[in-house]
């Protein structure tokens, strides 16, 4: 560790007008401070001086986790629930905002979740089907008037059929080779969304998207139904919610189905599974195409959030921030997902007060918690040796 | 009696309130720039010259009815989501106005989000027409608008050049492949034979297999439109090592001082259109000094940034310590002043008109070189 | 033919620096099996500890020659020893865990690293010096620059050389070895850890190679030039047959000439879909890369 930061402090104390040392230095200092703070406290830990702090928070920890097993658990979806529907009236704008993307995230994780966490390939491109659902419910709002809950199942259908055509070809290859070609089919679509000018409009995107539409009672005139359409984030956080617990409860169920445990059986031995009698083609072209349909259905929302869609939002870069949520959270575990959406959205913007060095922190942070928790910060309770691939 | 000495106490009343009209508090104002990522170069130009805005107003006094101006820079990536959530932020912190952004892309979505909260927006640099064309009142824009900017290249075209050749190149943004397309457009219709519109894709430093075919089919003009000033070093760079000999025009993105700094050579001579900036007017000493006192150089679009700071400034001022939206929307389209870079005077649409001129590099240095109004060369 | 024979050119130079880049990549994968998310940051540092080593030395008077090869040693040896560095603190105490983790464990190094370039290094790009390798010369209408054949003679001679290290010496077989089978390259006495860190360190000395010469072909350097080139050069890894060195050395070469010539011939928009495509077509018809998968034969 020592060494690591003599040889950082070129990089981050040298500029490159020549060998000026004092100039960035702060940076360099900044970094080593808060390392070594991070340090201190690990080593601290390791000794046992921090057993004031840690055995009541451990202890803490027990007690809940005990609660959790007796307490049933419709008892806290309820309490989970209430909370979330509550949310939007205990805070400002940009809370509501913070937490419309944090749902839009767990759609998306969840649903990368079933291709990587349940059935074991490794996804590079799933920024893809976002971009298919949010620019099939724009162009179906702008040429063809559609609802947005219309075009919801829509975007989801198509989302899926992408899923099928980017799975087909891709599924007789293996794991990382797998990985750069899912990689390449991402690309494939952002270029085509960026270069598609008659179609997509190529970089300008796509403006002047409808809002979802609600009808709501109208009790000034009698009993009559009024259409508004919802554009503040207030009420937009009530129809992710909606999208995000159907999210929940599908991969629940598909978790606990026979599928569900068909892609695990591939994950954990594909030609074991295979002789047990699992078609595993076909199970891992669903699993593509159901893990598509919800990265769909949150770009539909996604594009009637923002009411402009263009290519921007669907770089590789957001397939592995999604895909650092999954891993990040604990493979193939819904609660580990939403913690890891929660860290990778929450974090950047509670770390919007460093302003410059907002993504620098990130990044160590990042590269922090993996390696003191490996197996995400809530790992699924089943998940063999096997997959891990020593 | 008894009137008269109403009469004063409300007189003092207003004396008083007069002194100190309004509470006695910061102003907060936004910036929404991508201040990392890519562009990260132009978004700290922006947030920069609104500092410097934000400097200057205070030493002469500051604002009355506030104790101080305090910015809020927000980081969008040059992304739609962030620039949203920037926004959202923003709105949160209770700013009554953002200067920004950057990318048009971003601003087409925040600027939605600002106007549903009556937040003023002006944005220093985004061009795409598109931005103060959607009806929204408190949109504005101090740079100027893709469709004059290409009317200006191609007059330099047709009659300075006596072009009949063009080949164009952009980098696929809605801003460069905008202003692209115009240009191709205009070109047409002026009797230009566009010989080749290539795209390359953002990120890319290796153009030579376009640069091949420009040197094929050998024009007269070689168009660059790129989104920012390092791309459009790299393109030239390549042109002219390919033996690309020919006149090159680009536009105000890559019009930055790094441009001559990384092409050197290859910079010489290399036309761009750019909004006209007197330098010898006392407007834009006044921002030199204090911007290079503390930012070094600045770049394109620091002028623009800070005049947008300070014309809302002024429009705070002329409000009398009002802050809402429709106020400092109606004074800042009444407002007449001399910016550093042009005379600040917003049209009905938010727009504020477009003064293009052909730019030169010459020894190193952006010299002004032709005014499209006046077909003349400028003299040194 | 003109025309044909300068996109030649180009492919072939733009194929030697991919391929540059993805020699570290699939020496990386082929031993431990990570997709290096930070190589690319490493090609980035390069370039960037070359400039100011380029500055510095020849602001105390050397000969510019001289400060080129001793520039582009030392910045290979700064990167090398960041490898180590960043394979120590990132990736090390992860050698046990899940693949997925230390990708993730990658991805967020390359954030940090690039981010740090960002802070410290500025928003704009550095010029490299132009004076010493601008030149070219003109055969017929094809114009080859002199940064050409110097990065074509470069890749060649390190691919030599690493091929000779790789089949020749004793750390050579150690790298095989490892790659094949760490228990038992341990049982019989070689120190994994020691391997696994001086293939990071060679990788990282060819990125920040390849930095170099992308600072004096195109001009400049900037802190987010690693990432489409890693991702390019990642593709051209694969396509070759990943852990393959001669294999890494086709792959950048063709996905060179692919997008030139797509670019060239075809539309320059879509060239980047065209290289993908060929490489998902390869992959689905040679699902080993081009020249064969070189790995842990146990994985699978």
């Amino acid at each position: 560790m020592g060494w690591f930061f003599l040889i950082l402090w070129p990089l981050l104390g040298i500029r490159a007008d020549g060998l000026f040392f004092a100039q960035t230095f702060s940076i360099w200092i900044k970094v080593v401070a808060a390392c070594a703070i991070v340090l201190v406290l690990a080593q601290l830990h390791r000794a046992g001086r921090l057993e004031w702090v840690s055995r009541p928070v451990q202890a803490l920890g027990s007690k809940v986790q005990a609660a959790y097993a007796v307490s049933p658990k419709w008892l806290l979806a309820t309490i989970m629930l209430a909370l979330a529907v509550a949310y939007p009236f205990l805070t400002s704008r940009y809370g509501q905002d913070v937490a419309i993307n944090v749902l839009v995230y767990i759609c998306l994780g969840l649903g990368l979740n079933i291709v990587v966490g349940l059935c074991g390939l490794l996804d590079l491109g799933y920024i893809a089907f976002y971009g298919v659902g949010a620019y099939t419910y724009a162009l179906l709002s702008i040429h063809y008037d559609f609802s947005f809950w219309l075009s919801l199942p829509a975007a989801g259908v198509l989302a899926a059929a992408a899923g099928c055509i980017i799975g087909y070809p891709t599924l007789r290859m293996r794991g990382d080779y797998l990985a750069i070609v899912t990689l390449g089919f991402g690309e494939i679509v952002r270029l085509i969304l960026n270069n598609w000018m008659s179609l997509t409009n190529g970089p300008n995107g796509i403006l002047g998207i409808k809002a979802p539409g609600a009808w709501v009672p109208d009790f000034a005139r009698g009993l009559s139904l009024e259409h508004v359409w919802l554009t503040r984030p207030k009420e937009l956080y009530f129809v992710i919610l909606g999208l995000a617990v159907f999210t929940i409860l599908a991969v629940y169920r598909l978790n606990y189905s026979r599928i569900g445990r068909a892609w695990e059986a591939i994950r954990e031995d594909e030609t074991a599974a295979e002789l047990m009698g699992v078609n595993t083609f076909l199970l891992k072209l669903l699993s593509y195409a159901m893990g598509a349909v919800f990265g769909g259905l949150a770009g539909a929302f996604f594009a009637a959030k923002m009411r402009f869609v263009s290519p921007e939002s669907f770089t590789f870069l957001e397939s592995a921030m999604v895909l650092a949520m999954v891993v990040l959270g604990g493979l193939g575990s819904i609660p580990g997902v939403i913690l890891g959406v929660l860290a990778l959205i929450a974090l950047p913007e509670v770390f919007r007060e460093f302003e410059m060095y907002r993504m620098l922190v990130f990044g160590g942070a990042m590269t922090l918690m993996m390696v003191v928790k490996p197996r995400g910060l809530w790992p699924a309770k089943r998940f063999g040796k096997r997959s891990e691939e020593e | 009696m008894k009137r008269f000495i109403l009469a004063v106490l409300a007189l003092a009343l207003v004396a008083v309130a007069g002194c100190d009209s309004g509470p006695k508090e910061a102003l907060k104002v936004g910036s929404m720039s991508p201040l990392t990522g890519p562009y990260a170069a132009d978004g700290n130009d922006i947030a920069n010259g609104v500092r410097t805005a934000i400097e200057v107003t205070q030493q002469a006094g500051g604002l009355p009815g506030f104790e101080s101006i305090q910015l809020i820079a927000e980081d969008t990536a040059c992304d739609p989501r962030q620039a949203v959530a920037a926004a959202n932020k923003l709105i949160n912190e209770g700013v009554v106005a953002v200067v920004g952004a950057y990318c048009s892309s971003s601003t087409i979505p925040a600027s939605e989000t600002l106007d549903q909260e009556g937040v003023v927006m002006i944005t220093p640099a985004s061009t795409n027409e598109k931005v103060t064309e959607r009806g929204l009142k408190n949109m504005f824009r101090t740079c100027g608008r893709d469709d004059d900017q290409s009317i200006a290249a191609i007059k330099f075209m047709t009659d300075y050049l006596k072009a009949k050749t063009l080949f164009i190149i952009d980098d696929k943004t809605t801003y460069s492949q905008g202003l692209a397309d115009s240009v191709e457009k205009k070109a047409a219709a002026a009797g230009i034979d566009v010989l080749g519109h290539e795209h390359v894709n953002q990120g890319d430093k290796d153009f030579s297999a376009v640069l091949t075919k420009a040197k094929e089919a050998n024009p007269d003009v070689l168009y660059m439109s790129m989104q920012n000033s390092a791309t459009g070093s790299l393109l030239i760079i390549q042109a002219r090592r390919m033996g690309l000999k020919c006149a090159a025009i680009g536009q105000d993105a890559v019009y930055h001082p790094q441009f001559i700094e990384i092409a050197k050579d290859a910079a010489e001579g290399v036309y761009l259109t750019f909004g006209y900036i007197d330098k010898d007017k006392p407007a834009y000493k006044k921002f030199l000094d204090a911007y290079t006192a503390k930012y070094g150089e600045p770049g394109a679009y620091s002028a623009y940034a800070y005049d947008s700071a300070m014309a809302l400034f002024e429009a705070i001022k002329m409000a009398k310590g009002k802050t809402d939206a429709a106020t400092i929307s109606a004074n800042l389209k009444q407002l007449t002043m001399e910016g550093a870079s042009k005379k600040m005077d917003y049209l009905e649409n938010g727009d504020s008109g477009s003064n293009y001129i052909i730019r030169k590099v010459e020894n190193g240095q952006f010299i002004n070189f032709w005014d499209p109004q006046t077909g003349k060369v400028f003299e040194k | 033919m003109d025309y044909f024979l300068q996109q030649l050119i180009n492919g072939v130079t733009l194929g030697g620096i991919y391929a540059l880049i993805a020699l570290g990549y699939t020496m990386v994968y082929g031993i431990i099996q990570l997709i290096n998310f930070a190589h690319g940051e490493f090609f980035a540092a390069g370039g960037y500890i070359g400039v100011i080593f380029i500055t510095w030395l020849s602001a105390q008077g050397l000969h510019p020659y001289v400060c080129l090869g001793l520039s582009l040693l030392l910045s290979m040896l700064y990167c090398a020893l960041l490898a180590m560095a960043v394979e120590k603190v990132a990736y090390k105490p992860l050698r046990y865990a899940s693949r997925l983790s230390v990708l993730l464990s990658a991805l967020g190094m390359s954030i940090f690293l690039q981010n740090g370039l960002m802070l410290t290094q500025g928003v704009y790009d550095k010029p490299y010096p132009t004076d010493l390798t601008q030149g070219g010369f003109a055969m017929g209408g094809v114009v080859v620059s002199y940064m050409q054949i110097i990065i074509l003679v470069l890749t060649t001679v390190l691919l030599i050389g690493l091929n000779a290290m790789v089949f020749k010496t004793r750390i050579g077989k150690a790298m095989r070895a490892t790659a094949q089978d760490k228990v038992m390259s341990g049982l019989v006495g070689i120190n994994s850890s020691t391997v696994i860190s001086f293939t990071f360190a060679i990788g990282a000395a060819l990125a920040a190679a390849a930095g170099i010469m992308v600072g004096f072909y195109y001009g400049s350097v900037n802190y987010t030039m690693g990432f489409v080139p890693g991702i390019k050069a990642f593709a051209a890894a694969v396509l070759g047959g990943i852990g393959n060195i001669t294999g890494a050395m086709v792959g950048g070469l063709i996905i060179g000439m692919v997008e030139i010539f797509a670019a060239g011939y075809l539309s320059s928009e879509y060239k980047d879909v065209f290289a993908f495509i060929i490489l998902i077509a390869v992959l689905y018809f040679m699902p080993t890369g081009i020249m064969g998968e070189n790995v842990d034969d146990t994985r699978v």
